[in-house]
């Protein structure tokens, strides 16, 4: 039941984010074919046909670029509504005696917003695809396929930080706030770190998303194993300690 | 399993240098109606959510139902036992009262549909509307309304009819008899209100500063208590474990009496004083005198100002 409580919470966020990622990938997708003749907007679909592979290239690479984002974005706000953040408004003592662990309620939360996470990440990314596919007969598209899955990885960590700010802060608001802080101190810190230095410094958990933009590019890098690594153990780290937090907290 | 529905031992709380609750003794019988009185900031909601494991406390132990609220496996095992109104009734604001109950229901197996539905009639809740567009006495409903179609066996109830007219007052009062009360149910009740509070409770414990100054029966309170007035040279601050209270008024001292008031006074008239007045006291006028003191009133130290004691014993 507190799933259902969750998706009914983030619903409208979820809907919204989902349309913010849904809209400018079919724009970028369609865009081609849109064609004005005497002040008429028509879809030229010879456009695709002409050279299905270049212009696979060409899309998903828009494609990518307009979703890049959305991960962090739907990170952020889906993990702003976290239990942490009902300590602000009161309603933490209902939610607090009920009978279900504070691991529990915080685990059930990361996983809704988890399954809401894939769902930006897929549905706007195989939409394009399919569209793109089918304009262009050209289904040979390995990095749209991977793409959802990539921005998913990076978006995780990023909502268990959000989740993380948002019990140490104890609100929604405090939790954003914090979380973009962190986020801003952490970029200002690398570049003051690596600029002077000269450094090449392996990016933290988002290494993968910055491959897959990179890698429609001619050239091609090696997968970043490391950041990959260092995703997948944020994900996991920074939930445990909200959880241990609010395990702690009292109201 | 004859197991007190709550007991505190020693149970203290403090937030940096400020005690909020100190070394509280609570022995709660199942089937006890219990008025938790005390002013604001006496400690009576800490004291609440320490036995819901929402605070922890800082020092001494509490039960309930002989389960320790410290421990997550038995405080899941009490929330599953014990329905609980918090002094602020915040729900979800974007829920109907009816989705708060399907979604409150889930969670407790021995919750009752034909409760909730009696109830939302009962108290005249509208339960197609949003929560944050209730009015605060709807509120207030709402939240009772998930507690007492819960099927609990212990009540906790911090200040429960906050917020709400005389009529629903009434109904609420007349529910927690007919509903709980009847049923053996215990009750942890926490009120300003103190004519609910004798309308419903069999037992008071009355805090302040976070220690117990009194606990008692409601009918030892009619039938033992007694406010004797006095006035004379030299009157005691009070040795005796008899006088919960002595306050000084002008020329007259007041003392509360819990029990052999004739004894007491005609103690105080051996010593020469003059007897003004022996008369039986209320659960209101018993408050006001333990809690409203030019000092400090604690078990012990009835709050008098420091005087010649004489001996009493």
């Amino acid at each position: 039941m507190y799933a259902w409580k969750c998706w009914r919470e983030t619903r409208a966020s979820f809907i919204f984010l989902l349309m913010l990622s849904t809209v400018p990938a079919l724009l970028v997708t369609l865009g081609p074919g849109l064609k004005e003749r005497n002040g008429w907007w028509h879809f030229d679909r010879s456009e695709y046909t002409h050279d299905p592979t270049l212009m696979v290239h060409l899309v998903s690479g828009m494609i990518l670029t307009v979703l890049l984002l959305s991960p962090f974005l739907s990170a952020v706000f889906l993990g702003a509504t976290s239990s942490g953040s009902e300590i602000e408004p009161g309603t933490i003592e209902y939610l607090w005696t009920r009978p279900r662990t504070r691991a529990s309620v915080t685990w059930t939360h990361w996983g809704v917003c988890l399954a809401e996470m894939a769902m930006i990440a897929v549905v706007p990314t195989y939409l394009a695809a399919t569209i793109l596919g089918t304009l262009t007969r050209n289904w040979n598209m390995p990095l749209l396929m991977i793409a959802p899955w990539i921005m998913f990885i990076a978006g995780v960590p990023m909502l268990g930080l959000t989740t993380l700010m948002t019990a140490l802060r104890r609100s929604a608001k405090g939790g954003l706030i914090y979380t973009a802080a962190v986020g801003s101190v952490y970029l200002i810190l690398r570049q003051i770190v690596t600029v002077p230095l000269h450094l090449n410094l392996p990016t933290l958990f988002a290494g993968p998303l910055v491959w897959l933009v990179s890698n429609n590019q001619p050239y091609a890098a090696a997968f970043p194993w490391g950041s990959l690594g260092r995703a997948v153990f944020l994900a996991a780290a920074f939930p445990l300690a909200a959880q241990y937090l609010l395990k702690r907290t009292e109201v | 399993m004859n197991e007190t529905a709550l007991m505190t031992e020693d149970l203290s709380k403090s937030f940096g240098t400020q005690a909020a609750v100190s070394e509280l003794n609570l022995r709660i019988q199942p089937g006890a109606v219990y008025g938790f009185l005390g002013r604001n900031g006496a400690g009576k909601t800490t004291t609440m959510r320490m036995l819901l494991g929402l605070v922890r406390p800082t020092k001494g132990s509490a039960r309930v139902l002989g389960l320790d609220p410290t421990r997550e496996m038995e405080l899941m095992r009490i929330l599953e036992r014990v329905a609980f109104v918090p002094q602020r009734k915040q729900l979800y604001g974007w829920a109907t009262p009816a989705e708060l109950v399907r979604m409150n229901k889930a969670y407790f197996p021995r919750w009752s549909d034909d409760a909730a539905a009696r109830l939302a009639q009962r108290l005249e809740i509208p339960m197609k509307m949003t929560f944050k567009k209730l009015s605060i006495g709807n509120q207030s409903k709402v939240a009772l309304l998930l507690a007492l179609a819960q099927g609990a066996e212990v009540l906790i109830l911090d200040e429960p009819t906050a917020g709400l007219d005389p009529v629903m007052v009434d109904e609420i009062l007349r529910t927690l008899i007919e509903d709980h009360v009847s049923q053996g149910r215990t009750i942890f009740v926490s009120s300003h209100h103190l004519g609910e509070v004798e309308q419903i409770c069999d037992w008071v414990g009355i805090l302040e500063e976070g220690r117990l100054l009194l606990e008692s029966r409601l009918e030892e309170i009619r039938q033992e208590f007694r406010l004797v007035i006095a006035s004379g040279e030299g009157l005691p601050t009070a040795q005796s474990t008899d006088v919960v209270s002595a306050t000084t008024d002008g020329r007259f001292r007041r003392f509360v009496v819990a029990r052999e008031a004739e004894r007491f006074a005609a103690d105080l008239r051996s010593q020469g004083a003059a007897i003004l007045e022996i008369s039986p006291i209320g659960l209101r006028e018993l408050f006001l005198h333990l809690v409203r003191k030019e000092d400090a009133c604690t078990p012990g130290n009835v709050g008098a100002k420091p005087a010649p004691v004489s001996s009493f014993s």
